[in-house]
This record gives C-alpha cells, structure tokens and sequence, in this order.
C-alpha cells in the first residue's frame, strides 16, 4: 500500500476532442494511464499537448469525449473537483504564490489539499531540492529552477493519485534536471502516483517513461516505448526532425 | 515587504481595541463635535469593512452603499412596525442584504477586475431606481423619516450620546464580523487574490469563498445603513448615493488596504480632515482625488502599509541582528 491509500486505478481518457470555433486543437484521443505509471505526451509545439491537459484537469471542458477514473465520469468537472478527485497537474510556467515565503506557499497547498505530510515525504525533497534553506524566503526571489521545483512539490500535498505535468524540465538547466527526475520517480514509485508527462527533452522522456503517446497536429500519431517510437520514420518526419531544425537555429 | 500572518492578525485586532476609545467618547462628553465626529467614524468604518472584505478577495466592489441602503431600509421598516429593539434591527440589517447577495454574487462573482467594477457600479443606480419606483415600500423620495430609536432592554436610545454608543457597538459587531470571516478564510482569500489558477488547482473552491466574502461585505454594509439610518432617525435614497462609495474607497487606499488597522487610520484621518476644513467643503471630493494619487505614488500600500514597510527595514528581528553583527565585526 502506498501512503496515500487507495484510490482509483485507472485515469482514462476516452475520444476526447476539443475545439475553438472552427480550429480542431485536437480530435478523437483515447489512452489510459495506470496508476504508478510514467506515461510520455510528446509532440511539436502547437500539437494539442497543453490542452490535453487543460482539458483532463478540467480547465477546460472537452467538445466531445469523456474522461474518467475508473468508472467514475469526471468529464467537465470543475479544475477544484478535479483536483480533489486525485489528478492534479503542474503548470509549464513557475506557479506559486508570488509575495508569500516558501513556507506560506508550503502552508497554503498543504491546507487546500489533503492536510498534513503523512508519509508523503514532502520534507526530504526539500531538502534534496535545496528549498528547505529557502523557506523564509518570498518565492517569487528564488530563482527559477527552485521556483519550479517548489510548483511541483506543492502539487504533492494535494495528495494525487495521478499527477498531470505540463513540461517540468522547461526552463532548467541540464543538471537541475536530474530533480525532475527524482521528483517523477518518487511520484510513481514512492507514492504509486500515475503520472502523464508533456516534455520536450527527448533524455528525460527516454530516462523517465516506458510508454511514450506522440501527438501531432491534434492526432495521436503513434504509441509505444521510446526507443521503438523514436525510431519510426513519420514520428522522426512528424516531430523529431521539426526538433533539429529548432536547434540548428 | 512580505506578508506575516502573525503580525497581520495583531494589526486587525489593534483595530477592533482602538474602536474601543471611541465607545468612551459617548460616556465621558457631551460635546456634539466629539459626538457627531465618532457616530461619522465609525459609520465610515463600518462600511468600508464591506469594501476592505472584497478587497482580501482582489476584488474592489462599488456596491456597498446599494448593500447599506438594503441594511437601512429593513432595519427602518421594521423599526416603523414597532419593533425597535437594536439586536433585532442589527440581525434584520445584516440577514437581508446578505440573502439579497445570494443572487447578486452568483450573478457578478464570475466577474473580475474593471468588469466587477463596472457591474456591482451599476448594481447601486439600479438599486436607487427601484427605491424611488417603490414609494408605498420605501416612501420614494422621501424616504422613511420618523423612525424610531432604538431600544434595549426597554431603554430607550434616544440621546446623542446613546446614538453615539449604538453606533460604535454596530461598528464593533461588523469589525469582529470581517476579522472573524477574514482571518479564518486568511489562506483561501489570499491564494484566490495571488494566483486563482493555481488555488483552484490545488483544490480551492473559487466560488464559495467569492460567495462568502460577498455575503460577509453585504452584511456588514448593512450594519453600516442601519448605523446611518439610526443617526438620522430617516432612512432617505440621497444617504446612500453611489458617489458615496468614492469616501470609502478613499479610506482604505489610504490607510492602507492590507489590515484592518488601515481602514481605521484612514476613515479617522480623513473625517477629521474633511471636518477641519468643512469651510472648503465644496473641494473635498478633489482633495480627495489628489490625495488618493498622492498615497498611490508615494506609498501605493497606504499609511499603515508604509509604516510596516519602515518597521521591516530598520526595527524587525532579523533587521537588528543583522545590524548588531555588523556593529561587532
């Protein structure tokens, strides 16, 4: 047993499509994450990435489709009630609470969420990450690598069973990284969350997800482990190749 | 300056004790200036509390004098049936205009910034028309006017200095009414006011906390029309005009809208000013307007917030220590 206790096994995503008037951001999506699973979202920018996970955590309700845990159907359920059902995501950008210490912001997530740390091992990343010097500190004055590992850590105290990650090596320098690791790691193997990962940095996603889902233009365009999907011809056209051309730039 | 929930608390409560001496005031003179000055002060304290509750919320709400003539007006008819007793006017003044929120919020609480402005703006001449369109109800233009003191106890609380103790003491209930609501919903209000995205995300009902400030800002802008409508013995539309929203905004900018203390330092500044140079009346609402910028500029969290500011710079623990071991070395 983990140490948050039972909870729902399988977070499904059903066909899901969303529109903006007439522009398809992406259409028809089906995948399940398990519980205590890495799965990868990759894909160009402007792929659907994003409002996948807008839409999953309720930011946003779908145009069509459903998206459930086990049985239950949370499609459209407000981002708050999403929340509190267990899947909770982070954001792309830095996100806490600006003009409040890293202790306030500790504060505040754990008072929102489920209460007290209990095992959730809350204390020990802060140390790892380097914050727990920070914590009389105003967030908003940390730089931005610890600003981001404080978004994540916070998101714990909600007590997720399934945490959605909107690109949380955006931002970081390559050595900071290895805490996205940590973070995911004892995420899914600590506390048995499943955890769906948009990411860009093609090692993390290859370290970090057995199971990788490529999206492009708003189209599920292939599925499977890495190394496998990496290596197909379209995903390298699709995607891959977009990627060095960004980098030859 | 980085907020301190500890220190912010004493602020609040400073506030509540220095609403004390003014209690004093109807006991120990006679004297009409000190009466009139303390029934304004803790009428204007009362109802800036409604703005100062909104405000905890990021959101500045133009319809408190709509909430205070909703206060006033039941209070008033009630009294006029006979039944004049202070808690029963104190309860119908805050029940009603806090059940008429109800409505109000789930209608304008999706609203944020110039557009919750804009529509809780207009909410107050709606209000207007519909008090001089309902004159079997609310005497239209000419108000309800005769209205009886209020008693307790079977007293009853005619004379000046009664008036000015019942109006300290409704200004005291709503002052525990926003530090009780405010500080028990400290983290939520704050989190909603910082990054509403990311307190939803963790799980922060927007709505019930919206819809609680809300309520508590029209219940305590109630008080505030019943403690107007019983200094005046008249419940009238002009004492509730939308303009007069502009003073109180004026009061807590200027004191300083991050405690409660603010309100107080601002609304006391600025009635004594304002009654000190009541020869200029004419140039108030100017004066007001230039100092309003002038605190913007100089010290955008108003007085109280600049002294926090000096107290954290040179007097604060940490502040010392540091200086103490720079002395050493």
């Amino acid at each position: 047993m983990t140490p948050l206790g039972p909870g729902p096994t399988v977070l499904g995503v059903r066909g899901i499509t969303k529109r903006f008037g007439g522009l398809n951001v992406f259409e028809d999506i089906s995948f399940d994450v398990d519980r205590g699973e890495v799965l990868g979202l990759i894909g160009p920018n402007g792929a659907g990435k994003t409002s996948t996970i807008n839409v999953i955590s309720g930011m946003l309700p779908p145009s069509a489709g459903r998206v459930v845990l086990d049985s239950q159907d949370i499609t459209g359920k407000p981002l708050h009630v999403v929340s509190r059902l267990g899947v909770v995501r982070s954001f792309q950008q830095t996100n806490t609470f600006r003009g409040v210490t890293v202790e306030e912001n500790l504060h505040r997530a754990s008072r929102f969420g489920a209460g007290a740390d209990n095992g959730l091992g809350v204390e020990e990343l802060l140390e790892e990450f380097g914050l727990a010097r920070h914590l009389h500190e105003a967030s908003e004055k940390l730089p931005y690598g610890l600003q981001k590992m404080l978004g994540l850590v916070m998101v714990l105290y909600s007590r997720p069973h399934f945490l959605l990650l909107d690109e949380p090596a955006a931002g970081l320098e390559r050595r900071e990284r290895t805490q996205v690791d940590r973070f995911v790691d004892h995420a899914s193997r600590h506390l048995g969350c499943g955890v769906l990962m948009v990411e860009h940095d093609m090692d993390l996603v290859k370290r970090l997800c057995p199971r990788i889902l490529v999206l492009e233009a708003g189209r599920l365009l292939a599925e499977g482990p890495p190394e496998d999907v990496l290596s197909r011809q379209h995903v390298i056209d699709a995607y891959l190749g977009v990627v060095e051309e960004e980098q030859a730039c | 300056m980085i907020p301190n929930r500890r220190r912010d608390f004493r602020l609040d409560c400073s506030a509540l004790l220095l609403l004390l001496p003014l209690l004093a005031v109807s006991f120990v003179t006679a004297e009409p200036l000190f009466q009139s000055l303390t029934q304004q002060v803790a009428i204007a304290v009362c109802a800036t509390m409604g703005i100062y509750v909104m405000l905890r919320l990021g959101l500045l709400s133009f319809a408190v004098p709509a909430f205070m003539a909703i206060g006033g007006y039941a209070a008033a008819m009630l009294a006029k049936t006979g039944s004049a007793n202070l808690l029963l006017l104190m309860a119908a003044s805050a029940v009603v205009p806090a059940l008429v929120a109800v409505p109000i919020g789930l209608l304008v609480l999706r609203l944020k910034g110039i557009y919750f402005v804009f529509v809780t703006f207009i909410f107050n001449e709606i209000l207007q028309l519909l008090i001089f369109e309902a004159p079997g109800l609310t005497g239209g233009s000419n108000g309800i006017a005769g209205i009886p003191a209020a008693t307790i106890w079977g007293l009853d609380l005619e004379s000046a200095s009664a008036v000015t103790a019942v109006t300290v003491a409704i200004c005291m209930v709503a002052t525990v009414l926003s530090l009780v609501v405010t500080q028990r919903f400290r983290a939520e209000f704050s989190a909603i006011e910082e990054n509403e995205t990311l307190a939803e995300s963790l799980g922060v009902a927007l709505w019930k906390y919206r819809t609680i400030g809300f309520i508590t800002s029209a219940a305590v802008a109630g008080l505030a029309g019943l403690a107007l409508v019983n200094m005046l013995s008249t419940a009238h539309p002009s004492s509730f005009s939308t303009w007069s929203v502009n003073s109180y905004i004026a009061y807590v900018f200027i004191g300083g809208r991050g405690t409660m203390l603010g309100v107080l330092v601002g609304s006391v500044l600025l009635i004594v000013l304002t009654t000190a140079f009541s020869g200029y009346a004419q140039y108030s609402a100017g004066m007001f307007g230039v100092l309003l910028i002038f605190v913007m500029m100089v010290a955008p969290s108003g007085i109280v917030g600049a002294f926090i500011r000096l107290w954290d710079r040179d007097g604060s623990p940490r502040a010392r220590t540091a200086g103490q071991r720079m002395g050493e070395a």
